[in-house]
């Protein structure tokens, strides 16, 4: 669905990635690993063509024959809008703190799928119930729910849109255990359920070893192994990744 | 919950008036000159040691300044400012005269600068490194550093002496039978001042406000998944909103202060200029009306300020954390 060919990100002079290559195969959940630091958000929004405006970025990023770093910003709003839904690390600062969640949630998709408020209400009453969370959270505002709820309400809407690709940027990393957990399986019920492909980075292991099919291994900017899931937990080749494993409880 | 935020409020404006009526009585006391004079106005030289005696004992002006202020206190209450020394009629009855005035100016000038700076912060704010937010930064502290007065006196040169088309000063025709438009030709000059020294300044907090917001967390948020434009641009105004009225509240005083020189200025009949001529005479109860009914007009602005932020801010109706 989409490969990265020899992606390189520099901010001010400073090397944030270093030929980038990867591939996110169609229907999988993919997982980018790697340790604070190395490049994974930034590679997110290279994806995404949202790097700051003083990133120099070579190589290329290819979504559906298109490069992405070739594209304009009205073209990569229209595939953001079309395509892909990214679910972030800090879900309480997700949405506007001034603004009821029914507002905010029929904006991340209803109103982006060009559905009537009538059909949104009816849709995501449905989602909210399934994921556990009462209707009542659209009269609420953002500061009033915790980050656990603030982070199902972001993925009910991944529900709503059924986008083709789902990026998950660390969406666990403020979450408590059992939270963890809930989340995760609901990123595994919306790839099998609705086919979605799952692009979820993250520093945790466990969390690759419960959902992902294929993972990609960053450090200080580079990737230092790719392949399927059993592949690298059984026979890791790189010295980093050996590290990682041994390192697991 | 909402009776008793206004509840609150009210309690607090009433703190600031007893505290600005203190204040103003002491400071008043200290100012040379002696007010029984005042009184007597131009023949003051004319004046014998006993009929100066008498005047001051006629308005208790021998009396210790803790007890002159709390009958004063005491009849301002009951709603009695007393008798104006210089014009002999109740001080109420002049302020009353002069109060529409100061309040259309005030009106006009102020809808016309949180209009202007909303539009101009807005456009500026949401398309940083453009000309718009560039220009806006200059032209800002060029019109803010501007004096009104010295701005008054150029448009006093420009529309009156040498085109002709504005009067200079006065807030109406001497007759008196000009009528709105003639109202309006008083004001323009006035109110432009005002507007002109005031308008960059704020659009420059909202303008700064809208970009501080704009690069926020559930902004990157919203533009990664395709929220509409409109939505996040709507949501970023408003919350930038919230700092930029607590700026207008903090210089709405400044701002009353400002119009005082423009009223003079323009010999604008409000109460700007009611206070300055009431310093100048030593017009005590006057002076102490003109700044108590400033007083009142600063409070309710902010109230309708408070007002609207608590309309736009839900974690103060919701008493959460900001």
């Amino acid at each position: 669905m989409i490969e990265v060919r020899d992606l390189s990100i520099h901010i001010q002079g400073k090397h944030i990635t270093h030929h980038m290559d990867f591939t996110i195969p169609r229907g999988n959940i993919t997982s980018l690993i790697g340790e604070s630091g190395s490049g994974k958000s930034l590679t997110v929004s290279a994806l995404l063509g949202m790097l700051p405006d003083d990133a120099k970025v070579s190589g290329s990023i290819m979504y559906e024959d298109r490069n992405v770093l070739d594209a304009s910003d009205q073209e990569m709003e229209n595939v953001r809008k079309q395509d892909i839904f990214t679910i972030f690390q800090d879900a309480s600062n997700s949405f506007n703190p001034s603004v009821k969640m029914g507002r905010q949630l029929y904006a991340f998709s209803g109103e982006r799928v060009g559905d009537s408020l009538q059909v949104f209400n009816e849709k995501m009453h449905v989602i909210l119930d399934k994921l556990g969370l009462g209707w009542e959270v659209v009269e609420q505002y953002p500061f009033q729910l915790s980050g656990g709820m603030l982070q199902r309400c972001m993925i009910a809407c991944a529900f709503y849109v059924e986008p083709a690709l789902l990026i998950a940027d660390e969406p666990t990393s403020a979450l408590d255990m059992v939270l963890q957990k809930e989340f995760i399986q609901l990123l595994i019920r919306l790839n099998e359920e609705k086919g979605t492909t799952i692009f979820l980075i993250t520093h945790d292991l466990d969390i690759v070893a419960e959902a992902a099919h294929e993972m990609i291994v960053m450090q200080q900017g580079r990737i230092v192994e790719t392949g399927k899931v059993e592949t690298i937990f059984s026979h890791p080749q790189h010295a980093y990744t050996k590290r990682l494993l041994e390192s697991r409880f | 919950m909402i009776g008793k935020w206004i509840g609150k409020r009210m309690v607090m404006g009433l703190i600031v008036l007893f505290i600005v009526s203190f204040l103003s009585f002491f400071i008043m006391q200290v100012a040379p000159g002696d007010p029984a004079i005042a009184f007597y106005g131009g023949n003051a030289q004319t004046l014998t040691a006993a009929e100066i005696e008498r005047i001051t004992r006629a308005y208790a002006l021998d009396r210790p300044v803790a007890e002159q202020y709390v009958a004063w206190l005491g009849e301002t209450v009951k709603g009695n400012l007393g008798i104006s020394y210089k014009e002999g009629r109740p001080v109420f009855e002049i302020i009353m005269e002069r109060l529409p005035n100061t309040v259309l100016l005030f009106s006009v000038t102020m809808f016309c600068i949180v209009i202007g700076s909303l539009w101009l912060g807005t456009v500026a704010g949401m398309r940083a490194n453009s000309i718009w937010d560039r220009g806006l930064s200059t032209i800002s502290i060029a019109t803010s550093s501007i004096p009104p007065f010295w701005l008054g006196i150029l448009f006093i040169y420009v529309f009156a002496v040498s085109l002709g088309i504005l009067p200079s000063s006065g807030s109406g025709d001497v007759g008196g039978n000009g009528g709105m438009v003639d109202k309006i030709r008083h004001l323009i000059m006035p109110a432009s001042v005002m507007i002109v020294t005031h308008v960059g300044i704020y659009a420059r907090f909202l303008q700064e406000s809208i970009k501080r917001e704009n690069g926020q967390y559930y902004v990157k948020v919203a533009r990664a998944n395709g929220v509409l434009e409109r939505s996040i641009r709507n949501g970023i105004v408003r919350n930038a909103s919230i700092p930029y009225l607590n700026y207008i509240a903090m210089t709405i005083p400044s701002f009353f202060g400002g119009s005082i020189i423009v009223e003079s200025l323009f010999a604008w009949s409000g109460i700007g200029q009611l206070t300055v001529k009431a310093v100048v005479t030593k017009d005590f109860p006057l002076l102490m009306g003109s700044i108590m009914v400033t007083g009142v007009l600063v409070v309710i602005t902010l109230f309708i300020v408070d007002l609207i932020m608590y309309a736009i801010d839900p974690k103060l109706r919701k008493g959460g954390i900001r």
